[in-house]
């Protein structure tokens, strides 16, 4: 708790430095603040319920599931059945990538294990999903000239585009690539502080962060493949044409 | 060319009642045109009259909202897209090569067109053998535009379609692709040409039709389209 207060004396140094520098955003740091410490409270409170039995868990994860979908679909505005290729995006990459860690016993199927792992997993193919699928969105609506250019040679719709997937899996693995080859050297990831700051040892902490890290990266890459994947499908029209896949304006 | 090839100056390509709406616009009026076999037409009238609308149509980038388009004799909504795109090439207003080279866009879709087949088609286009190792980017507009064009022939086409195929050059570059269209009516190829310049039309074409608003005004010699198009203008 020591700790904490800590942590708030310096949060409001940064207060009375807004209000002296005239930053205007003072309203905006409390309001932070505040909704900071409730939602964390609140999830502390829940994980610690999920925490007691393996079903609570599961449908603790069936929640950050649908929010990471959620999230990921909202990038993809305009798209069709965006929400369905979001949730198979991230179904697909946490989906294999949790059955191969608890399927083929890397970890025992325990609360403890599964929550952080799926939060972790589910938050990066969230991540992958949500930018294959916007990159591809915009990479397709502004190349409406090409593409027909492509259907013109006697091809067919999905072979046209399907030379836009390969560069939206790319951009989408950015994060997850620079994180991977920087690990350690620039940032000292989540789950290796956490399990420093908990009492494992470095080379204990390592050998989870490695596990994490080499998972998300299939994980991220089977996400951003399905969601590009499935955007570019949702722009094949009748008759080998383009569709219009904005269901509105946006 | 296709050894099937129609006769010349037989009907290959008719429209009936062709109507088109983009959105609340009527894009084309009720258009009833028909196009000779191996016969260079040309398709003019002012800026967004309909002209690269009605091409559109004939290789379904757009589906008409009434009407139909017959390929010798044949709805082509009864043809696969992709055949039909084969047999009907289009050849866009200004030229777009994808990324890679010369030899990667003219094979483009295709199984293993053979070196001798793209070296021809480049032999067709003006464009030497060396071209097919040339990288996309690294050509002017007048040689993409080319290159462009012998990607469309690729496919062996039986009607070449051009949508103001000159627009986008510079006077040298200009003069080497009216070149290769005259050259290609030589072959007794179907092509039909978008243009709004009716000199060009005058140069390349035997016929035209004239668009005003998305209404066929008049057809016939270039000169008879010249002085219904003087009267409308």
């Amino acid at each position: 708790m020591e700790a904490v207060g800590l942590g708030l004396l310096l949060a409001l140094i940064g207060l009375a430095v807004a209000g002296h520098q005239r930053l205007r955003i003072r309203s905006e740091l409390v309001i932070t603040l505040v909704r900071a410490a409730v939602q964390l409270t609140v999830v502390a409170l829940i994980i610690e319920a999920a925490f007691s039995r393996l079903g609570y868990s599961a449908l603790f994860v069936a929640v950050m599931f649908t929010a990471a979908s959620w999230t990921a679909a909202h990038r993809m505005s305009g798209i069709n059945q965006r929400l369905w290729i979001a949730a198979g995006s991230v179904a697909a990459g946490a989906g294999t990538a949790l059955l191969a860690l608890f399927g083929l016993g890397g970890y025992p199927l325990t609360p403890r294990y599964l929550i952080p792992i799926a939060g972790i997993l589910i938050g990066g193919t969230m991540t992958a999903a949500g930018l294959a699928g916007r990159r591809i969105t915009d990479e397709l609506s502004s190349k409406v000239s090409e593409i027909e250019a492509r259907l013109s040679l006697g091809v067919t719709a999905r072979y046209a585009l399907r030379s836009y997937v390969p560069g939206s899996i790319r951009t989408a693995l950015i994060p997850v690539l620079d994180q991977t080859k920087n690990v350690g050297l620039v940032t000292l990831p989540g789950a290796f502080v956490g399990m420093i700051l908990g009492g494992a040892s470095p080379v204990q902490a390592a050998q989870v962060q490695l596990t994490v890290l080499f998972s998300l990266l299939g994980a991220q890459t089977i996400a951003a493949t399905v969601s590009a994947t499935g955007v570019a499908r949702s722009f094949v029209g009748p008759g080998e044409g383009l569709a219009s896949p904005q269901s509105t304006a946006s | 060319m296709s050894p099937q090839a129609p006769e010349a100056g037989r009907p290959h390509l008719r429209t009936s009642d062709l109507t088109l709406y983009r959105g609340d616009r009527l894009v084309l009026k009720q258009v009833n045109v028909c196009f000779g076999a191996r016969e260079v037409t040309g398709v003019v009238g002012p800026s967004g009259s309909g002209k690269s609308s009605l091409l559109r149509c004939f290789n379904r980038l757009s589906e008409p909202t009434r009407g139909e388009v017959t390929f010798r004799g044949r709805d082509i909504r009864e043809m696969p897209p992709v055949q039909l795109r084969r047999r009907i090439g289009l050849v866009g207003q200004t030229p777009i090569l994808f990324p890679g080279d010369v030899r990667s866009n003219l094979a483009y879709g295709l199984d293993d067109p053979g070196r001798d087949s793209l070296l021809e088609v480049l032999d067709r286009a003006a464009l030497p053998a060396g071209f097919l190792t040339r990288s996309s980017h690294e050509l002017s507009v007048g040689e993409a535009q080319r290159v462009c064009i012998a990607r469309a022939l690729v496919r062996d086409p039986e009607i070449l379609l051009l949508d103001e195929p000159t627009s986008a050059l510079d006077r040298y570059s200009l003069q080497a692709v009216e070149s290769l269209i005259t050259a290609l009516a030589a072959e007794a190829l179907t092509v039909v040409v978008v243009t709004h310049d009716l000199a060009l039309a005058g140069r390349i074409c035997s016929t035209a039709k004239l668009l005003v608003d998305g209404e066929l005004r008049s057809e016939g010699s270039i000169e008879q389209i010249f002085k219904v198009w003087s009267g409308e203008v």
